[in-house]
């Protein structure tokens, strides 16, 4: 194994897989890289990877932009619900056929409403959108942890346990992965409705937590099985065979020997949650099974279809802001994964 | 002539029957000022009263040729029965009774007026009655064919209108509400299906006139006549078999059936058969009609604005959406009109301190905004109120039920004082919405934003679209704002006073159609009251009744009244809009091919 000057490109014939590392270590065969972790590789790499650093500064941007939404529409004087008690009457912003009377399509550009208006609704565009990011990228955000920490902990134990516990964990997984979870939310949406029938407030929270649940419900397997197929082959090497030997607690083996060792897998899984939770949320609620109480990017869509032949900006602007998201997350991620996973190459 | 008949108002119930509407017909939709000046609102709610029992046939339009072939789309399902028996939706019923079942009499469109007439159809006049309108009798005229050849007889007519007191077999038909509880004896006949043996002592049969004698005086009957049940049905059961007749009823009139797919499509070609001489009011100039049904909105508008091949030749007979409507106003094919019905909130009386909830309601409530925000167009398909009742029944004045109070006008400041000085600042009210439509959603937005405005306490309970009407009509629920919608079946205050405000057994029936749970047994006895009064008397006496409710006591803050807006093809001619119905005027269309 050798490295360049820059720590980019390793040989193609003497690559050991990520692995074998800690036990490469130990013999203690490459001097030149001791004291390196595999992250710190993988993360020198990274910073030397313009598709990664524009993608990584994309999505700063896109966090920032919703973290600060609140200073942000109140900078510009604009509101995502018509409700606010603030926001203008409908009337005052919309004509007797749903389209705004200020900003497009059909007026000129105004500092009052620099995205325009939503037809119809009568709500400030950028205002939903900053909001709209808001939800995605928390849905995604935790989805992505949620499903990240079940998964590992199940692949953990299926792997390393052999036996009934793999068994059961196993066959759980698999019914998951079998059952369609657009009909899961289409059964969970009336119900949660009707449990939540006069406070909207809790309502709305209901819904944020159930589409995370669902997402979550139906998104560990993945990660479940690559886990248990990794411990499956670490399980049977030499170094955890000694720490089993020499008696280390299973619980020590299991988060300080083999753990630190799936961290490659885990960060590419990350990268690909993300923008796949971005995009089920904004379908979702696309299709009116998300949330109603709560300004989400796919319900923006799906408000805006209708208009598209006359008001094409505002179709555009969710459909924008979601294919920039996944765009960089995905990108990101590949780039990720190309870092941590030694054997590929640009 | 115009007032004289329908003034007589003596029915109690009368149901809306309305697949136009579309759902629940409970969608909340508000009404809105600025509506666009091209819309003729003076002439638009106007429903039609007009009678003419002399006209004759045939009917011809100057210039008008034959041939074509006319499609009509629609986004409602065309799921509901065609069977005349069990017929009781405006868009089956405009095109059947228009195109191919004849019943005793008729609508005809009047040029001059814009509104519907009631002409003879298979009978020779509008019927004749007794004195105390109990008992009708109709001349069946001759030369009328069945699309066999076989001349339509007095046995066949009054068969059918035996059939219409079969509500187990035909539980869609209006019979139920009309034919059981007026004619002699309805309510113990079960009908011809349900109860072969029985007896049934309403319809007689003497030579070629039909005779219905009724239970109590009835003098809507002529009305209630050009329903597609009031007219023939061959005698043979082989040929009337209601799960037979449902999938092909024949046809009397200009057009048969060629095809028929519940839900989805209607082919409907010539009858040669049909002799115009025999109809004061049918035309028939096109070939064929196809009926294409539970197409997309969006796409409907699109085939009618794109107006190239077929869809110069077809109308889309639901609304234009709004977001089309400036482009489909400007080509010039879009016909906008009336249709009898008005939307209304209905406060819970047994919830409401008094009166003064109601007026500031009436001030709070952002007329305008709800209507944009459920995707209606002010002014054209949601008209500005004052009457319950719409424009176009007789006796009808307009009246202000609050005073000061302009039509579709929002004044939160006003609602306010009036809460303060009555002492009901903070007055939760309760009302339901439909999580999963975006309309509904939006409308309570506005709504809600209204009444906070006001000085209410507004609490929006969600349901779901599935659950609505279920939700709004139980009895208990917890809310006490109530959206309701009510159409008449005829112009006649009767089908409007007594439906709304006539106490009903809540425990019993529920609501009934007494949305607001308005009893008040001095009311019902002045309902009575305008039942015995002489017939031309009652079309005031039902407007000064709907006055003095709504100036004392407003169970109901009203909405706006709906309108229709039809949008058809550059090569269609002669279409207007039936205000009774809310439909093209398919009896006059003619297909221009230049």
């Amino acid at each position: 194994m050798s490295l360049d000057a820059r720590g980019e490109v390793f040989s193609d014939e003497q690559t050991p897989p990520l692995v074998h590392d800690e036990a490469l270590e130990g013999t203690g065969t490459i001097k030149q890289i001791a004291g390196k972790s595999p992250t710190q590789i993988a993360l020198s790499r990274l910073r030397h990877d313009k598709v990664a650093v524009t993608c990584s500064a994309v999505l700063v941007f896109l966090v920032l932009l919703a973290l600060f939404a609140p200073l942000i529409t109140r900078a510009f004087d604009i509101y995502w619900d018509i409700s606010d008690p603030n926001a203008p009457e409908v009337s005052d912003v919309l004509d007797f056929d749903g389209y705004p009377k200020i900003g497009p399509p059909f007026h000129p550009f105004t500092w009052a409403h620099p995205l325009g208006v939503a037809p119809r609704l009568g709500y400030d565009n950028l205002a939903y959108l900053l909001y709209g990011l808001r939800t995605s990228l928390l849905v995604a955000l935790a989805a992505t942890i949620a499903s990240t920490i079940i998964g590992v902990s199940l692949g953990l134990m299926a792997g390393f346990s052999r036996g009934w516990l793999d068994r059961v964990i196993s066959f759980v997984t698999d019914v998951f992965l079998a059952f369609p979870y657009l009909l899961g939310m289409l059964a969970l949406a009336p119900i949660i409705v009707s449990r939540f029938t006069t406070d909207l407030d809790a309502l709305a929270r209901a819904q944020l937590i159930t589409l995370i649940s669902i997402l979550v419900l139906f998104g560990w397997m993945g990660l479940t099985r690559l886990i248990r197929g990794q411990v499956l082959s670490l399980r049977e090497r030499e170094f955890i065979l000694a720490a089993e030997v020499i008696g280390v607690p299973t619980r020590k083996i299991l988060f300080k020997e083999l753990l630190p060792n799936l961290v490659a897998p885990i960060v590419v899984s990350i990268s690909l949650y993300l923008p796949g939770f971005v995009a089920a949320e904004a379908g979702l609620s696309f299709l009116g099974l998300g949330l109603t109480g709560t300004p989400s990017l796919g319900k923006m869509v799906a408000d805006a279809t209708p208009y598209y032949a006359d008001y094409g900006l505002y179709l555009w602007l969710p459909v924008g802001a979601i294919t920039l998201l996944t765009l960089s997350l995905n990108l990101l991620g590949d780039s990720v994964r190309d870092a941590f996973d030694p054997r590929s190459r640009r | 002539m115009r007032l004289k008949r329908s003034a007589v108002a003596v029915a109690t119930a009368s149901l809306l029957a309305l697949a136009a509407c579309g759902g629940g017909g409970d969608d909340d939709k508000g009404s809105g000022g600025d509506a666009s000046s091209t819309v003729d609102t003076e002439n638009l709610g106007n429903t039609g009263n007009g009678m003419d029992p002399t006209r004759q046939g045939p009917v011809t339009i100057d210039g008008a040729k034959a041939g074509g072939t006319v499609t009509l789309l629609t986004s409602t399902g065309w799921t509901t029965p065609i069977d005349p028996t069990d017929l009781y939706y405006t868009d089956t019923n405009a095109i059947m009774s228009s195109l191919v079942t004849r019943a005793l009499t008729q609508y005809d469109y009047d040029e001059d007026s814009g509104q519907m007439i009631l002409v003879p159809d298979l009978a020779t006049d509008l019927g004749q009655h007794n004195d105390d309108y109990t008992e009708w009798t109709f001349t069946i005229r001759d030369g009328a064919k069945w699309e066999t050849g076989a001349p339509v007889t007095a046995d066949e007519v009054a068969f059918g209108i035996q059939r219409s007191m079969d509500g187990k077999t035909f539980p869609n038909g209006p019979g139920l509400y009309y034919s059981n509880p007026y004619f002699l004896g309805g309510e113990d006949y079960k009908g011809p299906y349900t109860d072969p043996n029985g007896q049934q002592q309403a319809v007689s049969v003497d030579g070629n006139k039909v005779i219905v004698k009724m239970a109590k005086p009835f003098p809507d009957f002529p009305y209630y006549a050009s329903f597609p049940a009031m007219g023939p049905i061959p005698t043979d059961p082989a040929v009337n078999d209601p799960a037979k007749y449902a999938q092909h009823p024949l046809s009397t009139g200009p057009y048969k059936i060629e095809q028929y797919t519940i839900g989805k499509s209607l082919t409907l070609v010539r009858n040669d058969q049909w002799d115009p001489a025999t109809d004061p009011a049918r035309t028939a100039y096109p070939d064929s009609y196809v009926v294409k049904a539970g197409g997309q909105e969006a796409q409907n508008d699109q085939i009618l604005l794109a107006d190239s091949g077929a869809g110069k030749t077809t109308i889309n007979y639901s609304d234009v959406l709004a977001q089309n409507y400036r482009k489909m106003n400007d080509t010039g094919r879009l016909v906008v009109g009336g249709s009898p019905c008005t939307y209304f909130y209905a406060l819970d009386q047994r919830q409401m301190p008094d009166k003064s909830i109601a007026e500031a309601l009436t001030w709070a409530i952002p007329y305008n905004d709800q209507i944009v925000a459920s995707g209606l167009i002010p002014g054209v398909n949601a008209i500005a109120t004052q009457n319950v009742m719409p424009p176009g029944i007789p006796g009808r004045e307009p009246y202000d039920p609050v005073e000061g109070h302009g039509p579709f006008q929002t004044d939160p400041a006003k609602a306010k004082q009036i809460l303060t000085d009555s002492g009901h600042l903070g007055f939760e009210i309760k009302f339901l919405f439909a999580t999963d439509s975006d309309t509904s959603v939006a409308s309570k937005d506005t709504l809600l934003k209204g009444l906070e405005a006001a000085g209410f306490k507004a609490t929006p309970v969600a349901s779901t679209n599935a659950k609505f009407v279920a939700d709004r009509d139980d009895v208990n629920g917890d809310i006490n704002l109530r959206s309701y919608g009510w159409c008449s079946d005829w112009p006649s205050g009767s089908t409007w006073v007594p439906t709304l405000f006539e106490s009903t057994d809540l425990n019993e029936v529920g609501f009934g159609t007494n949305e607001s749970a308005f009893n008040n047994p001095e009311i019902d006895q002045k309902i009575s009251d305008v039942f015995t009064l002489p017939a031309d008397e009652q079309p005031k006496a039902w407007n000064d009744l709907e006055k003095e409710i709504m100036t004392t006591y407003m169970p109901v803050v009203p909405r706006y009244y709906t309108g229709v807006a039809i949008a058809h093809g550059s090569q269609i001619e002669g279409m207007s809009v039936d205000n009774t119905l809310g439909m093209p005027t398919f009896r006059d269309i003619w297909v221009n091919a230049g």
